[in-house]
């Protein structure tokens, strides 16, 4: 059962109003509540260094995608004998060097380019997207995407230098404003957008 | 013929925003909107800004008259730019994204005057970061007029571009290293020009792809 | 020392500076800064110290390899949160509702046998049982307001949630919470 306390107590627990102004009923509940919490915060120390040592242990360990495994292992000596006719030698050629030659993921920029990266934390959601005047603030043009389903989606987006507005369309719906973003526009319309300042990725 | 030239001019810019607008815009705002596209044109205002305000209020479902409203401000403020452009001195003709850039720092909350003395300092190049780096400090609640002068005392010392949002970010980390905010001004101005820049990440580019507006 | 910095002077954001120039040893100094609070946050939200440090671990390798995407280094701290946050909402989910266990809550730093001790540790009981029995998302706002000392500026960047609904579960957690203790035991 919870019995809802004056809002002063709670003002004051937050730093809102100063403890003297409370009586002393009040002041004994937000003590309590004090002690409480440092109660909870007693916590003894886990032995020292272990989760260091696991966490950089993993890390330490080079990454490996499915990719890259399988062209270690087409790159690796293996006996292997095939008899086919001179054209199909030629289809797998062909196919071969499709596979083994992978297309620059890094793309080239200008100039005055920069990569905006969004990233926005919505564990519930089954879409994200970014909008922005530059795409049109259309939801369907730029989604983000949440590879590992831990809530967290980003994307990266080549775009000028500068200051950009932008918001954020939930399932395609609900429209936020990035609440990382520290700055923040009016929009004209009753809300808010959020701004980010793209930076070059060379430098003048 | 000069008429003929002028109602050419008028006309295309239209045909070429009704197409994206049409269809995302409602279309009881549209001859508001086009109303102020074609004055600005005339003024050879940037007409991409209130397009794109245009589209960002049908998106986001707003009424007609609220749009053209929406419109009408942007368009106010982008003279306004322009015109502080001028009154600052800084060398024109001024491209689309130097008077946007300005224009949204004023959108940010940044007084003519501040915008003014902070263009004014910037002389050569363009004004987009330094105003928008006093507008982050204005955001983390640094007085604006300080803010301005420790850009300025940046720029002095040949900090320029991106450079000074890390000035900005300088500061605001020693406001959460405990410093009051007007320590933490005085203290990266002690320091300038060797403020820590913000490294770009290894693979930071990758992935990265860049983004698709409507036909036009 | 201040949040954000170390023993050694380095600010967050040159670490992760040094670490984003390949120098992974670097990541350690983040971790023995952090994981601390980290686990005491992922402990009172999972009920169980196993569960904890595999919740931890797992947010802090998700944090080195996004270390890049880390947007702010200077708020270190309310980002790795919000990873560790993620992670123990993942923990709990694979749960049955309700199922937080105390048996393997941590001890007292210094078990005590006077009336005192056996008091406090009546009481601590107590208040570890309210808490694990507050929805998780009103836990969670107590233990970051309370426990980990963030602000409602820094729990709205862990969370993603807005200040006003942040306020409204710490004032209802608090309300349980009192109320726990004031119930015969």
């Amino acid at each position: 059962m919870t019995h809802d306390f004056d809002p002063r107590i709670h003002r004051a627990l937050d730093g809102e109003l100063d403890r003297t102004a409370l009586t002393p009923e009040e002041r004994t509940l937000v003590e309590r509540l004090d002690a409480a919490s440092r109660a909870l915060s007693d916590f003894p120390a886990a032995p020292g260094g272990t989760l260091t040592h696991r966490v950089m242990g993993i890390i330490r360990r080079p990454l490996q995608s499915p990719v890259e495994r399988f062209r270690r292992w087409l790159t690796s000596p293996h006996p292997v004998t095939l008899s086919l006719r001179p054209v199909y030698s030629v289809i797998v050629a062909v196919l071969l060097v499709a596979l083994l030659w992978r297309a620059p993921e890094t793309p080239l920029l200008a100039k005055h380019e920069g990569v905006a990266q969004f990233v926005a934390r919505f564990p519930e959601a089954h879409s994200v997207a970014v909008v922005g005047p530059f795409n049109d603030w259309r939801p369907e043009a730029t989604p983000l995407s949440d590879d590992d389903h831990d809530g967290v989606w980003d994307a990266r987006v080549i775009l000028p230098a500068g200051p950009h507005e932008y918001m954020f369309v939930v399932d395609g719906e609900r429209w936020v404003a990035d609440p990382m973003a520290g700055k923040y526009v009016d929009d004209g319309f009753g809300r808010q957008n959020a701004v980010m300042e793209v930076r070059p990725v060379r430098s003048e | 013929m000069n008429q003929a030239v002028l109602f050419l001019l008028l006309l295309l810019p239209q045909q070429n925003d009704g197409s994206r607008l049409a269809g995302h815009v409602p279309a009881a705002a549209l001859p508001g909107v086009h109303a102020i596209i074609a004055r600005a044109t005339q003024d050879s205002l940037p007409t991409e800004p209130l397009v794109e305000k245009a589209l960002e209020g049908g998106a986001k479902g707003a009424a007609p008259d609220l749009i053209v409203t929406a419109v009408g401000a942007e368009e106010a403020r982008l003279r306004n730019a322009r015109d502080l452009l001028r009154g600052a001195g800084a060398p024109g003709p001024y491209g689309v994204s130097e008077i946007q850039s300005v224009s949204l720092a004023l959108a940010r909350g940044l007084p003519d005057r501040i915008v003014s003395k902070v263009v004014g300092a910037v002389r050569d190049t363009a004004p987009g970061f330094a105003l928008h780096a006093v507008a982050d400090l204005s955001a983390h609640g640094f007085v604006q007029d300080s803010s301005a002068s420790l850009i300025v005392a940046a720029l002095r010392t040949g900090l320029t571009g991106h450079r000074l949002l890390d000035v900005a970010a300088a500061a605001d980390r020693e406001v959460q290293r405990g410093s009051t905010r007007m320590q933490a001004l005085a203290k990266v101005r002690a320091i300038l020009p060797a403020i820590p820049s913000q490294p770009v990440p290894p693979g930071a580019m990758q992935g990265a792809t860049r983004p698709k507006k409507s036909g036009g | 020392m201040t949040v954000g910095e170390g023993p050694s002077g380095s600010s967050d954001a040159e670490v992760i500076a040094q670490v984003l120039s390949g120098d992974v040893e670097a990541f350690g100094v983040l971790i023995t800064r952090y994981e601390g609070g980290l686990l005491r946050f992922a402990t009172r939200m999972l009920g169980s110290r196993d569960a904890a440090a595999d919740a931890v671990a797992e947010g802090l390798v998700r944090a080195y390899r996004h270390l890049a995407s880390c947007r702010d280094p200077a708020r270190f701290r309310t980002w790795v949160f919000r990873i560790v946050a993620n992670r123990c909402k993942s923990h709990l989910a694979r749960r049955p509702v309700g199922d937080v266990s105390l048996d393997d809550a941590p001890p007292l730093a210094a078990p005590d046998n006077t009336d005192e001790g056996v008091e406090r540790t009546d009481q601590l009981e107590r208040l570890e049982r309210a808490l694990a029995q507050l929805a998780p998302e009103k836990r969670e706002a107590f233990v970051l307001k309370h426990l980990d000392g963030m602000s409602y500026e820094e729990m709205s960047a862990v969370t993603g949630e807005r200040i006003p609904t942040l306020k409204m579960r710490v004032h209802r957690a608090r309300e349980a919470l009192l109320a726990a203790l004031r119930e015969p035991s």
